[in-house]
């Protein structure tokens, strides 16, 4: 099971690229992809996901590339878009066996399989309630229970916890987890700790750039060293801003704690343990400022 | 911020958006052919015995601000009734209703805006019938206050008129659907009849027709019995000439023209009234579904999680099967279609169904048949473009063979609605041997669909397929007029044939555009 992104390039119109050269090789396990709003993610997603078409470049399935066969891909393909609707006036149940006819689904199997999705997403007690009623959230778990329909071989969630409460986020996590042992999952946020507790590897796209490949260990090995605790007075905290990268601030009695990262500590700053938000950061930062080689980056684990 | 900057402003930015969408330049190039069918003769005006006025600025503007009135006041409603649900579907109305903003003023600036693309259109035409005066050359002298009088005191009132009706039917939870495009023909067509009764109605044709009587009636005192007027399109033309000098805007002729620029600032303050200020809660719809269905207690509650269950319980499912039945896609794709009928619908179709049986044969085929396939407009209006409007799109295209299969099934499954809905004529007819009369029952079972179909998938909306259905539908079946009598309503009626073939170029079509909407067939 392999699946080959090569040189993908996406140009909507005469406009900006949304992606260049993406080069990207996964094997099972859950990619988490990660990047700052409008850097490509969602139009990476929509290419793997036979929605639109590279500009250039090729995306080969199991050696075949997509676009002589995407049906080949559709078949075991599982997609929980970023913005997708329901048929209001359809219960969950038949909103979903409808969507298992219009993939071509074994009638008993996915009958069977919907009632098991509905109460792995928790919406079997409102499975007769007609979905223009749900909330965002429930919605969202309605798309998570299609995505998973056809016991996919590729599953592909773009922000997939966009509208969930907590608890229900935690689950799916766990889900992703759980369901990661023989499929390709790809993972898309800009919520760090939703890729920090499912992820096996990570990619880090910037400006429709892949900007780093890696495993969670090799990123946050990158950043070790780099992260400091600086405790200032908060009038000086706009001042701190402007020399060094803080990640996040406290304020305390003692003053404003400051997560500083970089390679030199500012005076009377102390070491800290290192995690995936500041390796995010770091990496992103240094790529703006040309300090880091994609290419040599994305080499590093893939 | 003063009233007047707020409503400038709300105006502006709702005729913007509007004027940057390519739906625009499709209504400029309506407006366009319009002046065309004008300066080409193919509409026209004949008064008395085969009279038209002479081409001067009198005439010329007059025919135009009365194709502007009459034509557009129709087509330019449905145009613009989307500005209160384009505000819903963008969420800017949510926006909006956290504001200041009084709904007087929305609806206004909604009137307003809606006014805005309208005479946009009424002044494409104003130019057009300058060029066209020019062009033609059969009056000398030129007035530019008698060519465009008519287009400020007929045609821009009427579309004001328009444009407030719009807004009104959008804030009628009952008139906001297919339901309201469907009763604003039948208020149109009444709005038009005023003028025969002799009463002034919107549009100014009572106006026209008596300015013109009286002027003829100088020049041919003979043509005074059975006097004719009427707005024609094709058929032969007018053989006589007589110079018309154009209406005497008096203050009694511009008083009327007020009155219904103040109904249309009424109808405008009446839609405040039931504007809902995108108020979830006042949903009419959203309520409905909501109380029909739900057990009330757990109506607001989120299903209370249960921690026993993981992705390690799921059965395997087999690989998706490439010989799956087309009926199982059918029957979904029916069943999505009928799918929030009320029972009354139900009953009212079958009903319909059953008389298409047993009524006299004659009674059948002309009248319950005309409207057994009136009744599941709604049915097959939101062909083809359901996917958009849901945004289910991404779900279904990245489905194997969505267009292969999916796209055949929706067809399938609005043609068997037809022959459902007026199978009875159709067996009838076989009975009967009239072959004809039975090929043409099945062009109309297979027609009505695929225009639903082909006009969802390119439009991406059922606008176009209630506006035009319902017209056509009135203008041809419901009158047995052959040559548009796509049901075969009488034994006159048309052949098949032009529907037939129109059906395949319009599957074609369909195919096509969805074809492009997909990256990969």
């Amino acid at each position: 099971m392999q699946l080959a992104i090569e040189n993908v390039s996406k140009r909507y119109g005469r406009g900006n690229w949304a992606l260049r050269n993406f080069t990207l090789q996964l094997g099972p396990g859950v990619l988490g992809l990660l990047g700052p709003n409008g850097a490509g993610k969602t139009t990476l997603m929509s290419i793997l996901a036979t929605i639109t078409r590279a500009t250039d470049g090729h995306v080969r399935w199991n050696g075949t590339d997509i676009a002589s066969n995407p049906d080949g891909l559709r078949a075991t393909l599982g997609y929980l878009p970023q913005d997708f609707g329901v048929y209001p006036n359809l219960n969950a149940v038949e909103f979903l066996e409808y969507l298992a006819a219009v993939k071509g689904l074994d009638a008993p199997a996915s009958k069977r399989r919907i009632d098991e999705l509905l109460n792995l997403v928790n919406l079997a007690d409102v499975r007769k309630r007609p979905l223009g009623g749900y909330s965002g959230g429930m919605k969202q778990r309605v798309g998570i229970a299609q995505a998973l329909l056809n016991d996919p071989q590729l599953l592909i969630v773009d922000e997939p916890t966009a509208g969930l409460d907590p608890e229900e986020r935690v689950r799916f996590r766990n889900l992703l987890s759980e369901l990661s042992g023989e499929r390709i999952i790809i993972l898309s946020t800009h919520i760090v700790s939703d890729v920090e507790a499912t992820a096996t590897d990570i990619a880090l796209i910037s400006q429709g750039t892949l900007v780093a490949h890696a495993s969670p260990e090799e990123l946050l090995r990158r950043v070790e060293g780099k992260v400091w605790e600086w405790v200032i007075p908060s009038a000086d905290l706009n001042a701190a801003r402007q020399r060094y990268l803080i990640s996040n601030t406290a304020r305390r009695s003692d003053g404003v704690h400051a997560r500083v990262l970089g390679e030199k500590p500012p005076d009377g700053a102390q070491p800290l343990t290192a995690n995936l938000e500041d390796a995010y950061l770091f990496c992103l930062t240094k790529y703006r400022a040309g300090t880091v080689s994609p290419s040599i980056e994305a080499g590093v684990v893939a | 911020m003063n009233s007047a900057r707020v409503l400038y402003h709300m105006v502006r930015a709702d005729f913007l958006e509007r004027l940057r969408r390519y739906s625009f330049l499709l209504t400029l190039a309506g407006a366009l052919w319009v002046a065309y069918a004008v300066a080409t003769e193919e509409v026209w005006i004949v008064v008395g015995n085969g009279y038209r006025g002479v081409y001067n600025s009198a005439w010329i503007g007059a025919l135009m601000a009365i194709c502007c009135s009459t034509f557009l006041s129709l087509a330019g409603f449905y145009i613009v009734k989307n500005s209160v649900q384009r505000d819903t579907d963008t969420r800017v109305g949510q926006i909006l209703a956290a504001t200041p903003m009084r709904k007087d003023f929305y609806t206004i600036a909604k009137t307003l805006s809606n006014f805005a693309v309208l005479a946009c259109m009424v002044g494409i035409l104003m130019v057009a019938a300058v060029a066209m005066q020019l062009m033609r050359a059969e009056a000398h002298s030129f007035s530019l206050w008698k060519l465009w009088a008519p287009f400020i005191f007929f045609a821009l009132p009427t579309m004001l008129l328009a444009a407030s009706a719009a807004v009104l039917f959008e804030t009628l939870p009952l008139l906001r659907g297919g339901v309201g495009n469907i009763v604003y023909f039948f208020v149109w067509t009444a709005a038009l009849a005023l003028g025969v009764t002799g009463l002034d109605d919107p549009t100014g044709l009572q106006l026209l027709y008596r300015s013109s009587r009286q002027t003829l009636h100088a020049i041919d005192p003979t043509d005074n019995n059975n006097f004719h007027f009427s707005l024609t399109i094709g058929g032969e033309h007018a053989v006589r000439t007589f110079p018309w000098n154009g209406i005497d805007w008096t203050t009694n002729v511009l008083l009327i023209r007020l009155g219904w620029i103040a109904v249309a600032v009424a109808i405008a303050y009446t839609a405040t009234i039931f504007f809902h200020r995108f108020d979830p809660a006042r949903s009419w719809f959203k309520r409905r579904a909501l109380s029909a269905v739900t057990p009330p207690a757990s109506a607001v509650q989120e299903s209370a999680p249960s921690h026993n269950l993981s992705a390690a319980h799921l059965s395997p499912m087999p690989q998706p099967r490439s010989g799956i039945p087309f009926f199982r896609i059918v029957a979904a794709e029916l069943r999505l279609m009928l799918k929030g009928k009320r029972w009354w619908w139900y009953l009212v179709a079958a009903g319909l169904a059953i008389a298409c049986i047993f009524a006299p044969f004659d009674a059948a085929r002309g009248g319950v048949l005309v409207a057994a396939w009136l009744w599941p407009i709604f049915v097959w209006s939101p062909m083809g473009s359901r996917e958009t409007r849901h945004a289910t799109e991404s779900l279904i295209f990245s489905s194997p063979r969505a267009l292969s299969r999916q796209l055949p099934a929706i067809w399938s499954a609005g043609v068997l609605v037809a022959l459902f809905a007026a199978g009875g004529v159709g067996v009838r007819l076989l009975i009967n041997g009239d072959h004809h009369g039975l090929a043409a029952w099945f062009g109309g079972a297979v027609f009505i669909p695929t225009l639903a179909l082909a006009l969802g998938v390119l439009t991406g909306g059922s606008k176009a397929f209630e506006a035009l259905y319902i017209i056509w539908w009135y203008m041809g079946p419901a009158h047995h007029i052959p040559g548009i009598d796509f049901m075969g309503t009488t034994p006159a009626s048309s052949s098949p044939v032009p529907y037939l073939i129109a059906t395949v170029l319009l599957l074609a079509a369909a195919y096509w555009r969805r074809r492009t909407r997909m990256a990969y067939a």
